[in-house]
């Protein structure tokens, strides 16, 4: 190579000879050689050549001599070096590089050797070639060479010779004191030779292991590590060596997914996978790296949700943009067995950390521990890219290290809550709030120092990690009321004119006294009981709030355990309703005023609450509300009766044919009012009786009698915003009984009556109905007027099955549908799926419309009355769905009174399944309708939802 | 077949049991008995990969010898029949390994052409890549066919070759008979001036005549024996069957140590005998 580098040159040089001639003249002696001397020598007797010696920052300078008095072989000099003393003042180790200046052309060599002895049996730290001062492009490094008082020769080999054709670095070495103490070694004779006795030159990447790395997504960068040359010295053993990448040809099996530099850097720019090899010397390295890529990392787009402001006092931040962060030591403590890689990202300007490959992650904060006994709470938001599955876990774990501070000292304790998939999302973030409380072997927070994460979301995201305490003091103002003022009587609100008068801090001996009172509350005027245990309220003058249904109020307190609100009336009469404590934030509750019976209610003179014990307790809004009067002239029409025809014998109604003929409508009986009207009207199209300035009226088909001895109800529908009494007569001749309706009505009401309610009436020859109970100014709609038969085997009772079955009950009961857009009626239909728990024929079928509400649902008052009481408090149905989601069932009385349905989730899908509600909580008599939710929930899609078998038991 | 055996080569012949030399270079020029060689037997050891090598040709010494004490010579190696310790290459080579196991203990193998192929002088020769290391002991020699009966050393032994792992660049033959067996065997080495037995393959023979057993490596004559070189009684006048096999530690060659690497494995490209033809 030498020989034709120059050749080479002279050409070169040669040509351009031809082009300069006669121009100049040149002496050949001025032709510099291209190529780097090939001197082999490096020490024999004294430095070779351009040798040059400069020690390593931090060494002791001296360490290295030329010395005359020891030698290999008994040849004038050797180099000695003197490793000096642990925290020698001249430097704490012996290190240093020989050096050519121009360097040299070493291709010719397979390895450098030189003979070695020290004063004592020692470990030289690293010996090898290669280290020039500069890039250190081409380093060897033979590592933990051990040696003796005797000379021994060491062969350190080249693992690529064509390499070094320009090599400065012929000898470094570095080595530590041996047991703090320092020695002597010596080097002598060190030369790069051309060896016949070495042999099986092997390259190693890892060491000689196959890696494989699963974890590696788009942009990582990964270092091979562990690369080695070995070869077999004349004794047979092996000898290996650390060497540069660069002696390497790295390449990649598919480097569309991964590409390796001449470095040994791997970069991952794509999802998939591929091998990492190597050769030394045209040889296949041993050990090789295969990863799978699973591409760019998924995440977060939008920031969290910002938390909400704090007062400083109530949040103690860990990682936060928000809130004021306490010192976090680590945010991966990288203990053994995690596998997590954390990330500080940023999304959308905030700050995020990302963790990947997350089995456990260890978090610690103590330096200083986090004292978080005033806090009521822990936040975190998380954001994963991971599938969630019913099984799927996020785990938190909170240490507190006890009075000591530290870790161990058998004070520590811990604690860890599983947030469950129902809690978590995949692709969104996820606030995640846990009580402290929750935290239930955590008995002291007061010296917080660790946190773990863990679960099974490999990927996670997190932001917003704090303690916090809601304040006990509201920070913004409680909702707005929206009734219109009409239909409130309010005591205090800065939305209505208020009761006037009332003081809303009389001195009843409570503790607050002196400090309760309203106060503002983000602008707003609020009731403030501080240290409260009671507090009353005068009312500036008697009330008659018997016309209202409800008291509303908002309420607050975030340490209360007991807080009851009562309404008194003279006597005193007071009851007490009890209100849920402690609340998150503002409640608000509105309250039947049948609720507080026997409080007389046309005379109620002041409020009260208790339950208190110190607490701070914050209300506002309180007042009486009542539903607002329907209008005058029905905006819709009457239900359309859903009794099959066959069973009914129809006196007034568009869905049926009229038996009676003639039948005079609107005979004229006499009533005596001026601006008395009878007439047939359309409501919504719908042909409807109006009786207009009402005092009776009649309606007559006795020319036709009829006989409806064989039927068994009188429908009818009726509507009256206005009317204070309302009776219904069945006439034969000589013979009429009343019924007596509901009214007013705050809409259209149905009534099924019993035939047998109009006793002493001929059923067999029916002859006029008559309506009574006007004052010559009300207004009455009626119509749906027919007689039905109960095809139902008798009257329902609470120990009946609403079964849908012929003969049973609740197929020929008049279902309403509500809030279902369009309201297709409920059908009743063969069982789709007679097995299982339910083989019965017929089944109730409910199309839940996707455009409907949520709380779209089927109701009935034609079962008669529920009595829920201690024998009939459980009740069940049975529902087949194409969905899981809340059914509810709710109860209500003529006046619309409710408590409120119950929601009960089926779990099986496309089978029946029958779900159990609880009514314990709302035992009363008199409710008389029956209310289904059978899909309460927003859909997404139209759910038809079959339901059966409605019993009642205990 | 007719080979005649010229060679110049970088070499030295030395009379010292163990030859070392560095530094210098001498050019020899060789001058060898002209003799003709017919192919009698012969085994290339062609076959599939992971195959045994020809049972019609060769027979297993399994296990740690007739009297369990390492072959006679305390070595440590159990022979077996495994492919993982004999198989074929599938290249046209035989592969001889010997394995570190657990222990530490180690298995190789030993095969001979006993009762398949036996004969009186002629020519035997081997390619082989050697193994190398501490403690490893490779061989290809031969032993009197009646050893059965005329137990060793009388039945005789030649030793065409066999090198010491830690000497790579060493190869060793010898003759065993009555009276210059064992450690006072009749030997000479023969090393390379700059390079190593294991870093290629070398062709070991001997060509055995009446009254001589002459050495070689790749066509090299580097001793001679006759019947004045040796202390007791000519014995090499019966048919000898070959033996190839990798001991691992023993008195020839010491114990192996932790620095030797495993598994070591010897190539044989083939096994050739010749008869001379006058």
């Amino acid at each position: 190579m030498k020989n034709r580098q120059i050749i080479y040159a002279l050409i070169t040089f040669l040509s351009s000879l031809v082009l300069l001639l006669g121009c100049e003249t040149r002496e050949l002696d001025d032709l510099q050689p291209l190529s780097f001397p090939t001197t082999a020598e490096v020490f024999i007797d004294d430095f070779t050549g351009d040798l040059a010696y400069s020690a390593f920052g931090g060494s002791d300078v001296r360490a290295f001599q030329v010395d005359n008095q020891v030698s290999y072989d008994g040849s004038l000099q050797s180099m000695r070096f003197d490793v000096p003393d642990a925290n020698s003042p001249n430097g704490s180790y012996a290190g240093g590089v020989f050096f050519s200046k121009t360097g040299r052309n070493l291709s010719g060599y397979n390895a450098l050797t030189f003979y070695i002895k020290a004063s004592q049996a020692a470990t030289i730290g690293e010996i090898g070639f290669g280290n020039d001062l500069g890039a250190n492009k081409y380093v060897v490094t033979l590592n933990g060479l051990p040696v003796n008082s005797n000379w021994k020769k060491v062969i350190i080999p080249i693992p690529d010779a064509s390499k070094l054709i320009a090599e400065k670095g012929l000898l470094y070495y570095a080595t530590a004191p041996e047991n703090d103490r320092g020695y002597s070694f010596w080097i002598d004779e060190v030369r790069f030779e051309k060896l016949g006795d070495i042999s099986n030159l092997q390259g190693f990447m890892y060491e000689g292991q196959d890696r494989t790395n699963n974890a590696v997504e788009t942009g990582d960068k990964i270092t091979i590590n562990g690369l080695q040359a070995s070869v077999n010295l004349p004794t047979g053993v092996n000898q290996t060596v650390n060497i540069s990448p660069y002696y390497f040809t790295f390449s990649s099996s598919t480097p569309m997914i991964a590409g390796v530099d001449d470095k040994g850097v791997v970069s991952v720019i794509d999802a998939g996978t591929t091998t990492i090899t190597a050769t030394l010397g045209g040889k296949t390295a041993t050990g090789s790296l295969k990863i799978t890529s699973t591409g760019a990392p998924v995440g977060p787009t939008t920031a969290a949700p910002m938390p909400p402001a704090r007062e400083a006092a109530e949040v103690i931040s860990l990682y936060s943009n928000t809130y004021t962060n306490v010192p976090v030591d680590t945010w991966n403590a990288r203990y053994i067995f995690s596998t997590v890689d954390e990330f500080f990202i940023k999304v959308q300007d905030d700050d995020v950390i990302r963790y990947r490959n997350l089995n456990f992650v260890g978090i610690e904060f103590r330096n200083p521990t986090v004292d978080a006994s005033s806090m009521s709470g822990f936040h975190i938001d998380i954001w994963t890219p991971d599938p969630i599955s019913e099984s799927t876990q996020f785990k938190v774990l909170l240490a507190d290290l006890g009075a000591d501070g530290a870790f161990g000292g058998g004070d520590d304790k811990n604690h860890e809550v599983t947030v469950t998939s129902a809690s978590l999302s995949s692709g969104n973030w996820v606030g995640i709030d846990i009580p402290l409380s929750s935290f239930t072997s955590l008995t002291s927070r007061s010296k917080l120092g660790q946190m773990v994460l863990s679960g099974t979301l490999p990927n996670l995201y997190i932001d917003n990690v704090y303690f916090y305490k809601i304040p006990t003091k509201p920070t913004v103002a409680a909702p707005t009321p929206a009734r219109a003022s009409e239909n409130v009587l309010s005591v205090f609100s800065d939305a209505y004119t208020n009761v006037a008068g009332s003081d809303l801090n009389p001195n009843w001996g409570q503790s607050g006294f002196s400090t309760s009172g309203p106060t503002l509350i983000a602008g707003n005027n609020t009731l403030a009981y501080t240290n409260f245990n009671y507090q009353g309220l005068q009312l500036g003058s008697s009330q008659n709030v018997s016309s209202f249904g409800f008291l509303h109020l908002d309420y607050y307190s975030t340490n209360a355990t007991s807080l009851n609100v009562f309404l008194i009336s003279p006597g005193p009469v007071e009851t007490p309703f009890v209100l849920n404590v402690p609340t998150s934030g503002w409640n608000s509750v509105d309250i039947p005023l049948s609720a507080f019976s026997p409080v007389n209610l046309s005379d109620v003179i002041q409020f009260k609450f208790d339950g208190g014990t110190a607490s701070d307790v914050y209300v506002d809004n309180i007042y009486f509300w009542k539903n607002p009067a329907p209008p005058i002239v029905p905006t819709s029409a009457a239900p359309v009766p859903t009794t099959p025809s066959a069973d009914v014998l129809s006196i007034f109604s568009d869905s049926y044919t009229t038996v009676p003929s003639p039948i005079d409508l609107t005979p004229y009986w006499g009533q005596p009012q001026a601006g008395y009207a009878a007439s047939v009207t359309s409501i919504a199209g719908n042909n409807t009786l109006y009786y207009d300035n009402f005092n009776y009226q009649g309606l007559d088909f006795a020319t036709d009698p009829q006989d409806v001895s064989s039927y068994d109800f009188l429908h009818l529908d009726y509507y009256s915003a206005n009317a204070t009494a309302l009776n219904v007569y069945l006439i034969s001749p000589g013979a009429e009984t009343p019924f007596t309706l509901t009214v007013p009505t705050s809409g259209w009401s149905s009534v099924n009556i019993p035939l047998s309610a109009f006793a002493g009436v001929n059923l067999s020859n029916v002859i006029q109905f008559k309506f009574d109970g006007g004052d010559g100014t009300k207004d009455i709609y009626v119509d749906n007027i027919y007689f039905y038969k109960n095809t139902s085997s008798g009257t329902f009772t609470l120990n009946d099955v609403i079964n849908f079955e012929s003969g049973g009950f609740g197929a020929s009961w008049t279902w309403n549908v509500f809030e279902n857009a369009g309201n297709p009626p409920l059908e009743f239909v063969a069982n789709p799926d007679p097995s299982g728990i339910n083989t019965s024929s017929t089944v109730a079928k409910f199309t839940a419309n996707q455009a409907g509400q949520p709380y779209a649902g089927t109701e009935t008052t034609q079962a008669g009355t529920f009595n829920l009481d201690a024998a009939h408090k459980i009740v069940k149905i049975m529902v087949y769905k194409t969905v899981t989601s809340d059914v509810g069932i709710k109860f209500a009385k003529p006046d619309g009174f409710s408590f409120g349905e119950i929601k009960v989730p089926n779990t099986a899908i496309n089978a029946w399944q029958e779900l159990t509600f609880d009514f314990t909580a709302q035992l009363q008599d008199g409710y008389n309708q029956i209310v289904i939710f059978p899909d309460f929930t927003a859909r997404g899609a139209t759910n038809v939802i079959y339901f059966d078998n409605i019993r009642f038991g205990n | 077949m007719k080979i005649k055996s010229k060679n110049t080569i970088f070499a030295i012949i030395n009379s010292l049991l163990l030859f070392m030399l560095t530094g210098c270079e001498i050019d020899a020029v060789q001058t060898l008995p002209d003799r003709s060689w017919q192919l009698v037997w012969s085994d290339d050891f062609d076959g599939a990969a992971g195959t045994a090598p020809n049972p019609d040709n060769w027979v297993y010494d399994l296990g740690t010898g007739p009297n369990n004490d390492g072959w006679g010579n305390g070595e440590f190696q159990v022979y077996t029949n495994r492919p993982e310790n004999i198989s074929l290459d599938g290249d046209g080579k035989l592969v001889i390994t010997a394995i570190r196991n657990a222990g530490p203990s180690y298995t190789s193998a030993r095969i001979k052409s006993k009762g398949l192929f036996e004969q009186k002088f002629g020519r035997f020769e081997a390619r082989i890549k050697t193994p190398t290391g501490p403690g490893i002991w490779p061989a290809f020699w031969m032993l009197g066919s009646d050893i059965d009966t005329n137990p060793w050393p009388q039945c005789g032994e030649i030793d065409i070759m066999e090198q010491r792992g830690q000497q790579s660049s060493i190869t060793v033959g010898s003759v065993h008979g009555p009276g210059y067996s064992g450690g006072n065997a009749i030997s000479k080495s023969y090393g390379l001036v700059n390079g190593r037995f294991d870093a290629d393959y070398f062709i070991y023979a001997v060509e055995w005549g009446e009254d001589y057993v002459d050495f070689f490596v790749d066509g090299y004559l580097y001793n001679r024996i006759t019947p004045d070189d040796v202390t007791g009684e000519w014995v090499f006048d019966q048919p000898f069957y070959m033996l190839l096999n990798v001991a691992v530690g023993g008195n020839f060659v010491g114990f192996p140590t932790d620095g030797t690497p495993f598994p070591q494995s010897m190539y044989i490209d083939y096994v050739k005998v010749y008869r001379q033809i006058q």
